[in-house]
């Protein structure tokens, strides 16, 4: 169950949220990147607007910054950082029209500020803005204030501050002489808080060191704050830090008013958030652009901000099409997956999301703080299926495909040995998809294993279960884990070697136990010099591969190893492609997204293959077919290891359909070398369907036999439709759950299929029942579930 | 949640086999997930079997019982 504790953990994981180098640095949390970005797109009103929001004493900081952000600047060693602290600048000399902003009611709270340096000035300007009635104590007239003060010096700078300083003097603010010695006990009762300027008032009270004050809040004692120490370089010498001194004002202005208020100084004070990852990759240089007059012109500003990286983390997101496809990042996910969770009426609009994933891992290995959206999705799924909330139409195909595969599994003793060591578990899709390789595999494993000291290779042709795994059925899994657990034990525990990478991490989930390996690691033990049919001398192979590691092997080392010492073998070269090992990436089949969202799938098919560069070689029959159907040529290691004539890596797969017959016929071969005969199934009626309507019509999930028993039942009952204008007829048939429309005709050689479509929706008079027995079974059915919900 | 009650047969003129009737367009109820609408499909008046046309099951049918699905 996904609590509401891990889904905030999940989504506190992620990165993508926190702040951009530039704004972690600076101490009024400006954003750099939006920043930038607005000066870009040449809103300037808009970046003024966001200057204001953060910066206390906008013109002077403009002018005096140190601009600690430049500092952490991601753009530092390309070409130099984005001049923030200029840009700044520049838009708050743009000419935009100034806003009226509507006078906010006067607070109550008197505030007391000693001094009017950078610190006092800036915790006056933090205190105003909000409305606080602040007197400040300062030496002489205001136009006096910073006189002595050492940034004192340009006429820049000076009317810098004439701007800010008009500014706030429209505000409630009293100026007041400083006495030469501050009486502090009646400063106190006058004052509901005080902050002291070290800086200014150091020489006429005595006041704690930096070190003596806790730099969070910058208490001092009761009521009084001190801050605006000068900093210390390490020769000993003092300066002015004017982004620290400022900050501290903006510090000591916040604890004041927790002060005046009674509240914590302390609480929800620190956010604890981990820095944004970025990684700027492969960044060209870009010169940074100075100011050719004092500040920018508007094209050198909007040059400037475009040399911005606008940094990002998305790492797992550029590698996922499937993170793309919903325009956000993990964090926002893992919250829409929690509110889909927590919704009682409504759409669950995040089930797409959920059921999108293919919980391959990669993102899991790429980010760096490990965010793993398999596990979300996948704990997700599983919540859906206890609540009864899993639509079925997401992954009952897939789900009868398994059961399908079951109905046709079959375990084969060795003939020869008595208590094999090994149990050979091709995997049910390339059993179906590959039936004559995986007997000839069978021969070659017994032949060379029966004359060592591991003797006796049975042979078990099934499901791993692991459909039901992705689906999120958990009891379904583990029921047929129990059933395959007790088959394995009768065979006398042998040690299970597959060639399905899926199987290899269903077992390795569920029965963690059990003695399990992939054939390629067993086939890489043996003499397979007979099998070496020398890659190199084949005129029909590609010079260079690019390998695929199927994402079920991502944590497979001893797979990954295997397959490439056994194509080394074969004397086939090949190269990695940039996601490979614990990083590659997934063919869209995981989850069973191509099940439940055949798009989702493709277009992470097509974001990998675009990632290999040569003809593709993999180690996993799904994947080897899923690029194949796209375009891409993929090979399956077996056809380097036991070709067959005419077999390449162009050749499209047999499809589902076919699967279900090369199923039964397996059986029956394996069946009969148990010296057991079976009789074949009724063969249906003949209906002709061209590949190209038969494959769209699979991925729609009408599979062959679907379409015949529908004609059959049309024909059988008379129950279609005709089309008197061509003599099509159209029939329907509702095996199950799902209505199968069929429009067919007939020819001198039987039927022809022209196309077909199918619904889950309930409409009577179609499907093959009279329609009056389903209206009222219906609208019976609907009574009941009234009269439940009215018992509740 | 509604359906727009009207779907004709996308093309060609269709009878009911058994009955030799032309088509009409006629009410019915559909069902799904425990909701239902009254929709008018082409049906044979005599025999009530009826039409699903592929443009419906393909789009405002599918529409329909995702949204219900995602309930
Ligand atoms: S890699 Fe993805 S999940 Fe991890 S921090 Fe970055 S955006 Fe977030
Ligand atoms: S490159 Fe842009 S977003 Fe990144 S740190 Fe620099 S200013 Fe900030
Ligand atoms: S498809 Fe794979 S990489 Fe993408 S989110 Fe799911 S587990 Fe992560
Ligand atoms: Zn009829």
């Amino acid at each position: 169950m996904l609590s509401q504790d891990s889904l905030r953990s999940y989504e506190a994981r992620c990165t993508q949220e926190s702040p951009p180098a530039c704004r972690r640095y600076c101490p009024f949390d400006l954003d750099g990147r939006s920043l930038m970005r607005l000066v870009a797109q040449g809103d300037i009103a808009a970046a003024r607007t966001l200057l204001l929001r953060h910066l206390p004493l906008p013109h002077l900081l403009s002018q005096i910054c140190d601009h600690p952000c430049e500092e952490a600047c991601l753009r530092r060693d390309y070409g130099g950082s984005l001049a923030i602290r200029d840009m700044a600048r520049f838009c708050l000399a743009y000419p935009v029209p100034e806003k009226r902003t509507l006078p906010l009611p006067p607070k109550r709270h008197a505030m007391a500020i000693l001094g009017s340096g950078l610190t006092a000035l800036t915790a006056a300007w933090d205190l105003a803005g909000k409305n606080y009635p602040v007197t400040l104590f300062a030496e002489g007239n205001v136009d006096d204030l910073l006189k002595s003060h050492p940034l004192w010096q340009s006429q820049d700078v000076r009317d810098a501050l004439a701007k800010d300083l008009a500014k706030l003097l429209q505000k409630q603010i009293e100026v007041r002489p400083l006495a030469a010695k501050p009486d502090l006990a009646e400063l106190s009762s006058a004052f509901d808080a005080i902050l002291i300027d070290a800086y200014a008032l150091g020489d006429r009270l005595t006041l704690p060191g930096a070190s003596d004050i806790d730099q969070e809040t910058l208490l001092w004692h009761d009521s009084i704050c001190v801050a605006g120490w000068l900093s210390t370089s390490p020769t000993g010498h003092s300066y002015l830090l004017p982004s620290q001194a400022a900050s501290q004002g903006r510090i000591a202005a916040q604890s004041m008013e927790r002060l005046a208020q009674g509240l914590s100084l302390t609480a929800e004070r620190k956010k604890d958030q981990a820095p944004l990852h970025t990684d700027p990759g492969k960044v060209a240089l870009a010169a940074r652009i100075e100011p050719s007059a004092a500040t920018y012109s508007l094209e050198e500003a909007q040059a400037e901000a475009k040399r911005c990286l606008d940094c990002q983390c998305l790492r797992c997101v550029r590698a996922c099409s499937y993170l793309q496809q919903y325009q956000g990042y993990p964090r926002l996910y893992a919250r829409q997956i929690h509110n889909n969770a927590t919704i009682v009426k409504g759409l669950h609009q995040a089930n797409a999301l959920i059921n999108g994933c293919t919980l391959c891992g990669q993102c899991a290995e790429l980010c760096p703080e490990h965010f793993s959206m398999a596990d979300l999705c996948l704990a997700a799924r599983e919540d859906m299926v206890a609540a009864k909330r899993m639509p079925a139409r997401a992954h009952e195909f897939a789900l009868e495909d398994m059961q399908n595969a079951c109905e046709n599994a079959v375990f084969l003793p060795d003939q020869d040995v008595s208590k094999p060591s090994w149990v050979f578990f091709p995997g049910c899709q390339l059993a179906a998809e590959r039936p004559s390789q995986v007997l000839e595999l069978y021969d070659i494993l017994r032949t060379q294993l029966n004359g060592g000291p591991l003797p006796g290779v049975a042979l078990a042709i099934t499901c791993c279960g692991m459909p039901a795994h992705w689906a999120g059925q958990k009891a379904l899994f583990s029921k047929h884990m129990e059933r395959l657990r007790a088959h394995l034990e009768e065979l006398g525990r042998p040690k299970l070697m597959t060639a399905c990478a899926s199987c290899l991490a269903a077992f390795t989930e569920a029965l963690p136990d059990y003695p399990l390996c992939s054939v390629w690691e067993v086939l890489d033990t043996l003499d397979i010099s007979a099998l070496q049919s020398s890659a190199k001398a084949r005129s029909d192979l590609p010079k260079t591969f690019s390998l695929h590691d199927p994402c079920t092997a991502s944590h497979n080392p001893a797979w990954q190893k295997a397959v490439r010492s056994l194509i080394q073998k074969t004397g086939a070269s090949f190269c990695e492609p940039e996601h490979s090992g614990t990083t590659t990436s997934c063919c869209g089949y995981g989850g069973l997204v191509a099940c439940a969202q055949p798009d989702t799938a493709d277009g992470l098919a097509r974001q990998r293959i675009a990632e290999l560069t040569e003809p593709a070689l993999a180690s996993c029959i799904i994947c080897r077919d899923r690029f194949a159907r796209l375009g891409k040529a993929c090979w399956h290691i077996l056809d380097l290891l036991l070709p067959k004539e005419g077999m390449s890596g162009e050749c499209l797969g047999s499809g589902l359909s076919e699967h279900r017959t090369r199923r039964a016929k397996l059986r029956r071969e394996v069946l009969a070398r148990m010296g057991k005969e079976e009789g074949y199934p009724e063969e249906g009626i003949a209906l002709a369907i061209s590949p190209e309507l038969l494959d769209d019509l699979e991925r729609r999930h009408i599979l062959r036999n679907d379409l015949t028993e529908a004609v059959a039942f049309a024909e059988a009952h008379q129950t279609y439709f005709l089309n008197s204008e061509n003599g099509h007829r159209l029939g329907s048939f509702r095996p199950r759950n799902v209505t199968f429309w069929v429009e067919y005709s007939l020819d001198e050689h039987g039927f022809v299929l022209h196309a077909a479509w199918c619904h889950r929706m309930i409409v009577p008079g179609s499907g093959g029942r009279p329609a009056n027995e389903v209206i009222d079974e219906q609208q019976a059915l609907q009574k009941d579930a009234a009269n439940v919900g009215g018992a509740q | 949640m509604t359906m727009a009650p009207n779907y004709a047969p996308d093309e060609g003129s269709w009878l009911c086999a058994h009955c030799k009737e032309p088509l009409q367009q006629l009410k019915v109820p559909v069902f799904y997930l425990g909701s239902a609408f009254d929709v008018l499909l082409p049906r044979c008046p005599k025999c009530g079997m009826t039409f699903v046309p592929k443009s419906l099951a393909e789009g405002k049918m599918l529409e329909v019982e995702t949204l219900l699905e995602d309930k």
